[in-house]
Formats: C-alpha cells, structure tokens, sequence
C-alpha cells in the first residue's frame, strides 16, 4: 500500500518517522550468494529499526537513484525519489537484478539473494544497504 | 499492491543471471563488457520467445545456461566459445 508524497514531504517524512519504516524480512536466509533450491518464505513480522542518521540516509538514497538511472540509461533530469519503483521506471525483473549488481558493487557488500528479490524501490534498497553497511563495522 | 510473488522457476532464472553477472565481474575489464553484454542478449532473447508454461525448455536452459556458468568460473577457460554457440543457435 504505497501513497504519493512531494519530494519535500517526503524527506521530512523519510527524517521523522524512521522508526515506522520497515519492510517484511524472509524467514530465512541464505548465506551465499546463489540457490540452487526454490521454496516459499515465511512471512514474518515487520521488524522496526532506526536508522543511523538522516543524512546519511539522505546521501544513500541519492546514491541509489543515480545508480539507478544510470543502470536504466535514464536521462539525469528523470525524477528518482526514494519512493520511486523501479517497475514505475520501466525496469523488468533482470533490470532489477542488474540494479541490485550495481549496487554492490558501488557498496561494496553482497545482499542476501532472498532479500534482493524483494527489494522494489530506491527506499528499500537503500534500507538494506544501510543495514548491511552496519553489519560490517 | 507492488511486485508480484516471483514462482519458484523465475526465481532459478534470476539467480542464474546474477550468478553470470558475478562471474564476469571477476574478469578484466574488456572480457566483462562482451561476457555482460552476451549474457544480457541472451536472456532478454528468451524472456520474450520462450513460452512461460513450456516448463521443460525452461528446465533444460536452466541446466544448460548452469553448466555454462560452471565453465565460465573456470580459471582454465579463456574464451567465450561456448557461450556464443548458443547464442548463435536461438
């Protein structure tokens, strides 16, 4: 249930009420960075977190959407806000896997093959890169 | 709302495909850009022509595109030989 923001509301939004966003984990997950098995996931319950700054925040979400126009060969005038899907942009599921590509590398981390699948928007994406980004210090 | 649930052997695609573009990330510069494109040819390729509910042709590209994984992350092979007779038969 996605509802439409301005880009100022939005980050006001995105600042204040870190604390509400969440998105649903998968019960399980795997260690590398491929499958070989399909199964369906649990759902579990949302978990909530806060995130380490707003700024920070802020900078990976605008890293994101400039990984993602580029992977899409969007022009820089395209409007990509944190709410923007990537299906809104045009990208099917293998663009979508590029994107996640990209964006390890750029990071330098390597997200969980479950929780990539799942991810459908710059703000998810840079939830889980954020949160990677944690686990590693 | 969002994106739709991904069945089991869409899921096998898309890992397959990240697995590609992984392997080619270890390769120099120039060998990635032709191994990314080929990759990226091919897949598109098949996501428009090949028939979703053809479960058996899906299986067996999985198991081919698998094997050619295989030989790509081989240190031993060099060229892209085997990934072009493909793309040459669709």
């Amino acid at each position: 249930m996605a509802t439409q923001f301005s880009a100022s509301v939005s980050l006001q939004t995105s600042c204040l009420a870190t604390t509400r966003i969440s998105f649903q984990k998968p019960a399980l997950i795997s260690n590398h960075g491929k499958t070989n098995l399909s199964f369906n996931l649990r759902r579990s319950i949302p978990s909530r977190r806060l995130s380490v700054s707003c700024a920070a925040k802020q900078e990976t979400i605008e890293k994101v959407s400039a990984i993602v126009k580029k992977q899409l060969s969007l022009t820089p005038d395209k409007k990509v806000v944190a709410e923007t899907k990537f299906a809104d942009l045009g990208a099917d599921s293998l663009d979508t896997v590029e994107i996640v590509m990209g964006l390890e590398e750029e990071f330098n981390i390597q997200m969980a093959e479950e929780k990539a699948q799942k991810i459908a928007t710059v703000e998810q994406a840079a939830e889980l890169i954020e949160e990677l980004i944690n686990e590693k210090k | 709302m969002g994106a739709s649930k991904l069945s089991g052997m869409q899921k096998q695609v898309l890992s397959l495909y990240r697995g590609f573009l992984r392997a080619a990330r270890s390769r120099p510069i120039e060998d990635r850009k032709r191994i990314e494109m080929i990759v990226s040819t091919e897949f598109r390729h098949n996501s428009k022509e090949v028939d979703r509910k053809n479960f058996q042709y899906i299986e067996y590209l999985l198991r081919l595109g698998t094997k050619q994984l295989d030989q790509l992350k081989s240190p031993a092979i060099v060229s892209l030989s085997s990934i072009k007779v493909v793309t040459s038969k669709t």
